[in-house]
């Protein structure tokens, strides 16, 4: 339909002149190319936006990089418009790298910034650099090639390439290369979890973007015959921001609709009310960050609510889930399921998997974790124990690579992990649940260990293919078995703490790591339910060679559990020892009965 | 280049980053507080600007300059407050990017209504009586205004100072500053808190663009112009730290002005400046004398 739409709109243009003589079709499909360029434009933005979470202030330098591409080569060295318009994108590609490597030095907010400071550099050069660039008069004057002088011509001829580029950026937000895009931004440190080099990505979707804003860059200099510095001015970023806003950063083509309802209130106000056209943008943009975050795509779903509460229907509500999912898992199922499979530990069982020598944090002067060493055993249960504060959490994060230890080693199955980022370590074969959730809140349960196992397994490097269609087999029988089936098509925030706590266990199964991490799996579970999840956890490890350390507060769970215990206590190892050698231990005994003592007191 | 045009770039230099200073603190005492990037503190800054140029056309030069002051601030303490309670309350709690959007808006919002209130013709005011004229040092003749200019941004400075650190209301910034939970848990208002920082902080804009009238055009451009300036020098100084925004902004004034002054640097004296902030946001992304987020 949409593109009946863009293919219809010179014919109908030609019919409003016929009826209406004061119209001129001329000027209609030159707003629909300028219409479309914008939609390539906001919907490459939106790929940042929208798909990455991420907020760049230099995507209309690229843009203007694109343009100045094509001017530059025409006006220096008599290269073609055609010619330039194919180099365009990957002259803004060269840009977009080079850049975005200096920009994704940091992160989130410092991130915008940097961009806002590169972006200005480029204007910069634009606008002073006079002898290359003409400075502020820009270039101007570029010949259309002879085939492209007809307005209709032209416009197909922009929109064939729009909608080649379309398709290119659709296929990738479908990918499993899309699919790592949405879990960075859902939850950063999950997704490193998983296996994901956040920075790489990142990296990739920012040079990506940045083609694309080159090509709708090099169409502007092609139907525009212009490229000047203001393109390049970071207010101009508002462009792609409100289109994508208009239309909603939640679906690929919302940001085209709203190019549309953009160039058609642009025409309509911005020549005789420029400056309350302003106004209306900035309102627009307002009431959708305040009230409709979805754009004009999501005003169906408001306009139900609206209705539903109007008539005082009584809501749909959110669908909750009871929490009780992990009651009915069926453990055997779990076993059988093939996907869930440590790589062929070509370690023995007994011998040394993970091996902590002398590790060493402190915070300012607080020495969390002092001189431990640890070793864990391939097929080992080994559990953690110790009073709060005793170092068991940073312990772990020392482990995965969250945190830098300030001294000592860890060897992972021979290996010297010391220091690696927490993605290398995961794809090493260390899965982990964490204490406090970590999910993907907005993608589906199913997805939550689609992605997890797509990631795991280094498939999300692909750009091509679909990665709602990956393992989907392989989750669904990991979620049928831990009981979550029935909420496989819900977004994972919606369940109730416990079933969530159940898709952080089956996340890190999913994985098939060979040592998995569990930081107090069962908190906040019932003690039906922690029965059964570390029943779940038992056999699973068992069966499938996977080797665990976990930490708990609940003795029953450590003792009926772990084959090995070692205790915590003031950032150091106090001792370790079989379950019966522990609770035996008077120095156990002490550190526990103290805690008691102490909070008695308080 | 001798001793005597070094002293006169460096004045030249110290008196944009005078301005640049008064700006740039509201920018950064905000964000500390409210861990809110404010997109529309350019847009206070404008408004007061205008507004200081009108009152003047009002009430003639001598009695225009204060009488624009009391109004832009006034004005825009209003405005600010306004914003705060419409805007900035419901995106505390969401990720920057909401919050980058939200104030956006209203910097579109402000600049469209700045345009149909004052229309788009840049405005110029005469120096009031008080400070024009020059006085002349070793062959130079310096402006008596922006040796104003510098003297009104070192008292803002010692303002600021004295009100962070000497008041109650300081105390509460500073703890608001360290660990907004505690501040939460520990019985204070943190809504009427927030306002009154925002309040701050829009006035502070504006006493920028108060002091930035008489010495410059007025022009709806003004906004981005010396927000995205703002930004580089609080990324430079440190987002949230007063001195910073000091030290940042002599910086910046400085690398502008002695930028200007050389054939082959004069049309890149801004990308300078922006690579100095791109360089520190790399090397140290919390800035000179700003802290580490957790």
């Amino acid at each position: 339909m949409f593109i009946a739409f863009v293919l219809l709109i010179p014919p109908l243009a030609g019919l409003h002149e016929l009826a209406n003589p004061d119209i001129s079709a001329k000027f209609e499909i030159f707003l629909a190319t300028s219409a479309v360029v914008l939609a390539l434009w906001a919907i490459s933005y939106n790929l940042m936006l929208g798909y990455a979470g991420m907020v760049s202030f230099a995507h209309a330098a690229y843009y203007g990089v694109g343009a100045y591409t094509v001017a530059l080569l025409f006006q220096r060295f008599h290269v073609p418009v055609l010619a330039g318009l194919a180099l365009a994108p990957l002259v803004a590609a060269v840009f977009g790298l080079v850049t975005g490597l200096a920009a994704l030095r940091a992160v989130r907010l410092y991130f915008s910034l940097l961009t806002l400071a590169i972006s200005q550099v480029l204007f910069s050069i634009a606008f002073g650099w006079y002898a290359v660039t003409s400075g502020d008069n820009g270039i101007h004057g570029l010949d259309v090639p002879k085939q492209l002088t007809d307005f209709t011509v032209l416009y197909y001829f922009v929109s064939a390439v729009v909608g080649i580029s379309l398709v290119l950026m659709f296929a990738l937000t479908r990918s499993p290369f899309g699919a790592a895009l949405a879990a960075i931004r859902e939850n950063r440190e999950r997704a490193r979890a998983i296996g994901i080099n956040v920075k790489a990505y990142e990296l990739a979707v920012f040079t990506i973007a940045a083609t694309f804003a080159g090509v709708a860059g090099g169409l502007f200099a092609l139907f525009q015959q212009e490229a000047f510095p203001e393109m390049l001015y970071w207010t101009q970023n508002a462009q792609p921001v409100v289109v994508a806003l208009l239309g909603g950063t939640g679906t690929f083509l919302g940001p085209a609709i709203g190019a549309l309802v953009y160039t058609l209130l642009d025409n309509l106000l911005s020549k005789n009310f420029p400056y309350q056209f302003d106004v209306l943008l900035g309102a627009i943009v307002l009431g959708v960050v305040l009230v409709v975050p979805g754009g004009f795509s999501a005003l169906p779903e408001l306009f139900t609510t609206l209705r539903t509460r109007f008539r005082h229907e009584p809501e749909p509500g959110e669908i909750e889930s009871g929490g009780e999912s992990i009651e009915r898992a069926d453990v055997g199922k779990v076993v059988r399921i093939e996907a869930v499979q440590a790589d062929p530990a070509w370690i023995e069982r007994g011998e040394p998997l993970l091996v902590v020598e002398n590790l060493s944090r402190s915070f300012g002067g607080l020495r969390a974790v002092q001189n431990v060493d640890l070793v864990v055993h391939a097929g080992d249960r080994h559990a953690i124990i110790g009073p709060n504060g005793a170092g068991k959490s940073t312990l772990f994060n020392l482990i995965t690579g969250r945190l830098k230890p300030s001294a000592g080693r860890v060897l992972f199955a021979g290996r010297d992990i010391t220091g690696h980022p927490p993605h290398t370590i995961a794809k090493a074969g260390i899965g982990r649940a964490f204490q406090i959730t970590t999910i993907f809140p907005k993608l589906t349960v199913l997805q939550n260990l689609q992605y997890s196992m797509l990631a795991h397994r280094g498939r999300t490097v692909r750009p091509f293919g679909r990665a709602d269609r990956m393992f989907r087999e392989d989750a669904m029988q990991l979620l049928e078995a831990v009981g979550l089936d029935r909420y496989a098509t819900l977004p994972a925030g919606q369940l109730s703490h416990g079933d969530q706590r159940a898709i952080e266990i089956a996340i890190s199964l999913a994985l098939g790591s060979r040592l998995v991490l569990l930081d107090e799996p069962t908190a906040g579970m019932s003690p039906f339910e922690t029965g059964k999840a570390m029943e779940l956890v038992r056999r699973v490890a068992q069966e499938k060679h996977l080797t665990l350390l976990f930490c708990e507060h609940d003795m029953e769970v450590v003792f009926g559990t772990a084959r090995t215990v070692t205790v915590m206590h003031q950032g150091r190892v106090l001792t370790e020892g079989t379950p019966e050698e522990v609770r035996a231990n008077l120095d156990v005994q002490k550190v526990y009965l103290g805690e008691l003592e102490a909070e008695a007191v308080v | 280049m001798n001793p005597a045009q070094v002293l006169l770039f460096a004045v030249g230099g110290l008196s944009n980053a005078a301005y640049l200073f008064i700006v740039a603190a509201g920018l950064s005492l905000v964000f500390g507080a409210l861990r809110v990037i404010n997109m529309a503190h350019g847009s206070l800054y404008m408004i007061a600007a205008f507004v200081t140029v009108v009152v003047a056309e009002k009430l003639g030069i001598a009695l225009g300059f204060w009488g624009g002051l009391v109004a832009a601030l006034i004005l825009t303490g209003v405005v600010g407050a306004v914003i705060e309670v419409v805007v900035l309350r419901r995106v505390y709690r969401e990720a920057h990017l909401v919050q980058l959007l939200g104030t956006y808006a209203v910097t579109l919002i402000i600049a469209g209504l700045v345009r149909i209130v004052f229309g788009p013709n840049y405005r110029t005011m005469k120096v009031p009586a008080l400070f024009s004229g020059s006085l002349s040092l070793a062959g130079f003749s310096y402006s008596v205004y922006s040796l104003f200019m510098i003297l009104a941004a070192i008292l803002i400075a010692a303002g600021v100072y004295l009100m962070l650190y000497r008041t109650a209301l300081g105390r509460n910034i500073r703890a608001a500053v360290s660990d907004p939970e505690l501040l939460s848990a520990s019985g204070i208002d943190v809504a009427r808190l927030f306002t009154t920082v925002f309040v701050i902080g829009a006035c502070l804009a504006a006493l920028g663009g108060v002091i930035v009238a008489p010495s410059q055009a007025v022009l709806s451009s003004m906004d981005t112009d010396v927000l995205v300036l703002a930004f580089a020098i609080s990324v430079i100084g440190g987002l949230g730290s007063i001195l910073g925004s000091l030290v940042g902004s002599v910086i910046v004034g400085e690398v502008y002005s002695f930028g200007l002054q050389n054939q082959y640097t004069n049309q890149f004296a801004l990308a300078f400046v922006f690579l100095i902030m791109a360089a520190v946001l790399i090397i140290r992304p919390w800035g000179l004398f700003g802290t580490p987020e957790q």
